[in-house]
């Protein structure tokens, strides 16, 4: 008879668990079809998939090649730019947002809802407020990029500084330092390190995020992409989408190198 | 008089009286140990004169000044502590931890970007080699050994320029030999530098060996105050509830070696 694993006291599994588990499944298949899956469809699509590689084999469009680099630039910048005005801002307001470093918890709840209406909706959406306010080009997508970002950021650090050793803070504290010391030195040097790699992830995700700005005039590859895929222009579409490859794993082993260097430094002692 | 406790109460929140009716006046440059089992209010009353618990009723006053909201940096600056788990920032280097201690006398936007003068160095120096720390300060203060965390702790509050140490627990966590050491550190920068040492301890042979004077707590009152040598077993008693020594299982054991 095979035994579960988890310590119930007859050693049988855990009811509860096992009726929590199969009627959620229950529940995910029956409202299937509510987003119109079909097997039938998925298992026919083979063919018109292979049709559409197809058209995608065709000689690039090697002339745009010059554009198409001054827009991936103009992405990266995009990405970069945002992601860093959105940590000079998170900073400050995370500490806000967190319950152990507020001060005053009235502060700390309006905060957490302020950062929780600007992660409402996503980048594409608030790109096309900032065009209409601020007219066309990359820097309404450089704003809606940081409002998203620091709505993002500002709660993970407020997330990481909530969970920093108490003994520390209290150390610092009993030593006559005021509210502003007390974060830089108790509560910073230990929840930073945690936030490091939140900061790669969210690097990341700004790059793709920021592919698709174009979409609504933000500035980025995104319209040329989106033009080139109505008027069926394969000579640019695979020039894009290699190119935006490229890019975004590119800048994801960038990443994971800078995080490692990151992490081993952290564990190893200082030398003056 | 460095520290006088007047009359004062502290009941917690869920209505636990943690310390009733107490009132206590330390003389400066004395060394002071505070005897008493867990919950017996130890930690509670150094913990108020330093301004980290707020007690509901009557004063402490630190070389004169009243601890209260407004008065907090100062009496901190005055009264440093140091705690049973050292309280350091584990990622910070032993230099950034004694620093720490002259927080209280500088600028907070300067201190913002982790810029101290130069003085300010010299006496970090100065307390790292008081304690004996001086060959790492930049190791980070997580890698070392407790004892050493220990005496970094110190160090910082050396670096304070306090006229009062106040120490709850400083060797709870520590083995015999880091313990000694500890106390003896803490005994000799009492009588070199005249600062007022108070210490909460769980070991009444530390207290006798180092004290000046012995308070005893029990259930947040004191019952006892006086010299090492007045502390009998009776004493032991009133304060412990039960005398250390009367705890060894004075039976006859019926041991069978099968």
């Amino acid at each position: 008879m095979f035994k579960w694993k988890c310590p119930t006291p007859n050693g049988l599994p855990s009811l509860p668990l096992l009726a929590l588990v199969a009627s959620s499944l229950i529940l995910l298949f029956a409202s299937a079809p509510i987003v119109e899956i079909s097997l039938d469809r998925i298992f026919n699509s083979w063919g018109p998939l292979l049709d559409f590689l197809g058209y995608l084999l065709v000689s690039p469009d090697w002339p745009y090649l010059q554009q198409l680099g001054a827009k991936l630039l103009e992405t990266v910048e995009m990405t970069l730019l945002a992601t860093a005005i959105a940590t000079v801002i998170s900073l400050p307001v995370g500490v806000l947002a967190a319950k152990n470093a507020s001060p005053h918890p009235m502060v700390y709840h309006f905060t957490r809802e302020a950062l929780s209406f600007m992660r409402a909706l996503p980048e594409l959406v608030w790109a096309l407020v900032f065009v209409s306010a601020v007219g066309l080009g990359p820097l309404p997508g450089v704003m809606a990029l940081a409002f998203v970002t620091v709505g993002f950021m500002a709660k993970f650090i407020a997330e990481s500084i909530e969970v920093v050793g108490e003994q520390a803070i209290e150390g610092i504290q009993s030593t006559g330092s005021n509210r502003i010391q007390t974060i830089m030195f108790a509560i910073m040097p230990q929840a930073l390190p945690d936030f490091a790699g939140t900061l790669f992830y969210i690097l990341d995700h700004n790059l793709r995020a920021a592919t698709i700005l174009g979409l609504v005039g933000a500035g980025g590859i995104g319209y040329d992409m989106v033009m080139s895929m109505r008027l069926f222009n394969y000579n640019r579409i695979i020039m894009i989408a290699i190119a935006i490859y490229l890019l975004v794993t590119l800048i994801d082993r960038l990443s994971d190198i800078l995080r490692h260097r990151i992490i081993e430094g952290s564990k190893h002692a200082r030398t003056r | 008089m460095a520290i006088k406790i007047n009359n004062i109460h502290k009941v917690y929140n869920n209505g636990f009286k943690a310390l009733t009716n107490l009132s206590l006046e330390i003389e400066r440059g004395k060394f002071t140990a505070i005897l008493g089992s867990s919950g017996a209010g130890k930690s509670t009353l150094l913990r108020a004169i330093n301004g980290l618990e707020t007690i509901t009723s009557g004063s402490i006053t630190v070389s004169g000044v009243t601890v209260c909201k407004k008065n907090l940096r100062t009496v901190r600056s005055d009264a440093a502590m140091v705690f049973q788990n050292y309280n350091l920032v584990n990622r910070l280097s032993v230099m950034a931890n004694v620093l720490t201690g002259r927080l209280s006398k500088r600028n907070p936007l300067l201190s913002l970007l982790h810029l101290f003068p130069k003085e300010d160095y010299a006496i970090a120096d100065d307390a790292l080699s008081c304690v004996g720390m001086e060959t790492s300060p930049w190791s980070r203060a997580d890698k070392l050994s407790g004892g050493q965390q220990q005496r970094v702790g110190i160090a910082r509050a050396l670096a304070q320029n306090p006229s009062i140490i106040l120490a709850d627990e400083p060797v709870a966590s520590l083995d015999p030999v880091s313990s000694t050491e500890v106390l003896t550190l803490l005994k000799n920068i009492a009588r070199d530098r005249n600062i007022t040492v108070v210490t909460s301890l769980h070991q009444v042979d530390f207290a006798k060996e180092y004290a000046d004077r012995i308070i005893g707590m029990n259930a947040g009152q004191i019952v006892f105050d006086g010299a090492p040598t007045e502390l009998t077993e009776n004493v032991l008693e009133r304060i412990y509830q039960k005398s250390p020594v009367k705890e060894i299982p004075d039976v006859q054991m019926e041991v069978s070696y099968a």
